[in-house]
């Protein structure tokens, strides 16, 4: 071993030293309990498949796999596109844009817990501001395009949308993330684009949107990660799984109401166990699909230095 | 025939800081002009003042008999060459070149064949399928001229382009430059602070200084006739010697108070005693260039130097006799700056 890789090895120990013990020894328990009857009551009793076996017949888990990707599939594109969309308007030294930026990253910096309470009071059907706000300028107890006020805690798809809507505001390391890779691209890119006489969208399509591809690329596929966790203190708080049956139960809160409300850790093991191979899945697709994409922008911005 | 460029009068404000003050210029249809002055001498911001990149604060643009001075840069038909990200990172050769086009809305083949024709012309029709990363600083360069080339600019702007390229490159690509510039016959404005780059190129020189046009005209009467103290010692390697006019040398005929100049190339060096016609120096410091030679010379409280053949030089520490033919004595008033005529030079004129 040369000098440059023990330098690294020995940098990279108290890390991976953390990982070992963090990480990789839990997540090295948990898939073992997985295939175990473990209830912390009783000694804990090898029974193979079993778990999974019951996992495949249980309709909270199939409820609870829907719900996870449907709301994978509404929330990271909505989140990017939401952030991709305020950085773009606010990288420029405007008047505001700081109160603007901070406005962003502010819910982000809410403790989840009070942010689940605050919007149960905010999708609240009847005093709720979210409501009171689409009843303006509508009649008879209809909103101003004329539907019927959504139903957030009790309408099974309107509490799924309610839950996704959360997640929209808090998209402010995203948005930082987006915002200095903005800022970071080179201005003659533009001033190229200006003096050929691009239009904005042009701009935007053919300049902004491919130099940023790979930090897009990589912020999908972290947000792909979060997201099937991060649907958990909302359902929990809000909406605490339901309407009735399993309309907001997700992944994340299965797993937390088979261990800690049913001690059944076995079981809510295999349900995790089922999570990270939907999560492998999920961002092994994704890369697939964006790899060529965000391949070249990459390439191309490592040689910055070396363009100049 | 009308000009190819005309500014009259350009300011231009950069926050707070004048960035041009006052620019009156002409370019000639064809014509290749170099702009030339230190870092922080506006040369960049006269570019962009031209593209319209940077909004003027007053005065007019003409491009081609055109004033452009409202326009926005799409619409002046300027093409610019940056001293580097000249092209877009994602897309190939090809695609970088015919960008324009396809922004224009011209349709993907057309685009496409045009963009392989000014590749050709380049000679960078090799490298169509390669992307900005896999090509080498020239090759970018080229590439980039090749981009700037494809949509038949009224005026063809180039900000420093040979800056980031090594030496030997430099002085290859800035032939070539000259080369596709003869070949078109694009009016040019070619910015540098690299003098040797500026002899070299241009049909004539605009000497830029704190926003102001020093001087503006072709190599030989920018080399020969420099019209300040300025434009004489930022022109040249090392640029001209300046001594007061009661110093060591004193032609006849000038007045009390002007400043001397005389080249590098100017000052002859020669082995004490064997002359009685000239100023006694001593030598300092010797730097042999190959063919030639700096001599650092101290001529009393004065530090001179000359460039003398390699072969002939004093040694570091000799006491030499220095000569300089009236002929090459330029005089500059020492408040103003301004050249004064000499009585040699009015004869030879």
């Amino acid at each position: 071993m040369n000098r440059d890789r023990r330098q690294l090895v020995l940098m990279l120990a108290p890390y991976l030293a953390g990982l070992a013990l963090l990480v990789l020894l839990p997540a090295t328990a948990t898939m073992t309990m997985a295939f175990t009857h473990t209830d912390l009551i009783a000694t804990s009793e090898f029974i193979g498949l079993d778990n999974f076996a019951e996992l495949a017949r249980d309709p909270a888990v199939h409820a609870a796999v829907g719900n996870s990707l449907s709301y994978l599939a509404y929330s990271v594109p909505l989140r990017l596109v939401l952030a991709v969309g305020l950085a773009l308007l606010l990288h420029r030294r405007t008047r505001g844009a700081g109160t603007a930026r901070a406005a962003v990253l502010l819910p982000g910096a809410v403790p989840e817990l009070a942010y689940g309470l605050m919007w149960l009071w905010l999708l609240n059907p009847l005093q709720g501001p979210v409501n009171q706000l689409l009843l303006l300028g509508g009649e008879n107890g209809r909103t101003m395009f004329g539907t019927l006020p959504p139903q957030w805690l009790t309408d099974p798809e309107d509490a799924r949308a309610g839950i996704v809507l959360m997640s929209l505001f808090t998209i402010g390391e995203t948005f930082v993330i987006v915002l200095t890779a903005r800022l970071a691209l080179p201005p003659e890119a533009y001033e190229i684009a200006e003096l050929e006489g691009a239009r904005a969208g042009q701009v935007l399509r053919r300049v902004t949107l491919p130099l940023l591809a790979p930090v897009l690329a990589v912020l999908v596929l972290r947000d792909t990660v979060a997201s099937l966790q991060a649907s958990f203190i909302p359902a929990l708080v809000v909406t605490n799984g339901g309407p009735p049956p399993y309309a907001t139960t997700y992944l994340s809160l299965v797993i937390y109401q088979e261990a800690f409300e049913y001690l059944r850790y076995g079981y809510a093991a295999a349900v995790a166990a089922l999570t990270l191979i939907l999560t492998v899945m999920a961002v092994l697709i994704q890369w697939r699909l964006l790899r060529r994409w965000a391949y070249h922008g990459l390439a191309g911005m490592g040689t910055h230095r070396l363009w100049g | 025939m009308t000009a190819g460029l005309i500014l009259r009068g350009v300011h231009l404000t950069r926050g707070t800081i004048p960035a041009l003050r006052g620019i009156d210029l002409t370019v000639a249809r064809g014509e290749l002009l170099v702009v030339l002055g230190p870092s922080g001498a506006g040369k960049s911001s006269l570019l962009r003042a031209v593209a319209g990149l940077d909004r003027i604060t007053a005065g007019t643009v003409a491009i081609g008999g055109r004033d452009v001075t409202a326009l926005r840069p799409g619409q002046r038909n300027v093409s610019m060459v940056f001293q580097s990200y000249s092209l877009l990172p994602h897309l190939t050769v090809a695609d970088n070149i015919a960008f324009g086009h396809r922004i224009r809305g011209a349709d993907r083949r057309a685009a496409a064949d045009r963009a392989a024709a000014a590749a050709a012309s380049v000679g960078c029709a090799d490298l169509l399928a390669r992307r900005p990363h896999q090509l080498s600083g020239g090759e970018r360069q080229r590439v980039a001229l090749a981009r700037a080339l494809v949509r038949e600019p009224d005026v063809f702007l180039l900000d420093e382009p040979l800056a980031h390229l090594d030496a030997a490159l430099r002085t290859s690509m800035r032939t070539e430059i000259r080369a596709v510039h003869d070949r078109l016959g694009t009016t040019t404005v070619h910015v540098t602070h690299d003098q040797s780059e500026a002899m070299a190129l241009g049909d004539r020189i605009a000497v830029l200084r704190d926003g102001r046009i020093e001087q503006l005209g072709t190599p030989d009467e920018v080399w020969h006739r420099p019209r300040t103290r300025y434009v004489a010692s930022f022109v040249g390697a090392p640029g001209m010697n300046l001594l007061p006019a009661d110093g060591p040398l004193r032609p006849p005929g000038t007045a009390a108070g002007a400043e001397l100049g005389v080249r590098p190339e100017h000052v002859t060096v020669i082995a004490a005693g064997s002359t009685t016609d000239g100023a006694i120096g001593e030598v300092e410091r010797v730097e042999v260039l190959g063919e030639d030679a700096l001599v650092h010379l101290r001529l009393g409280a004065h530090a001179v130097v000359a460039r003398v053949p390699a072969r002939t030089r004093p040694a570091p520490g000799d006491r030499v006799t220095v000569h300089v033919a009236d002929e090459h004595l330029h005089a500059f008033d020492a408040i103003t700056g301004e050249r004064i005529p000499l009585p040699a030079e009015a004869a030879t004129r």
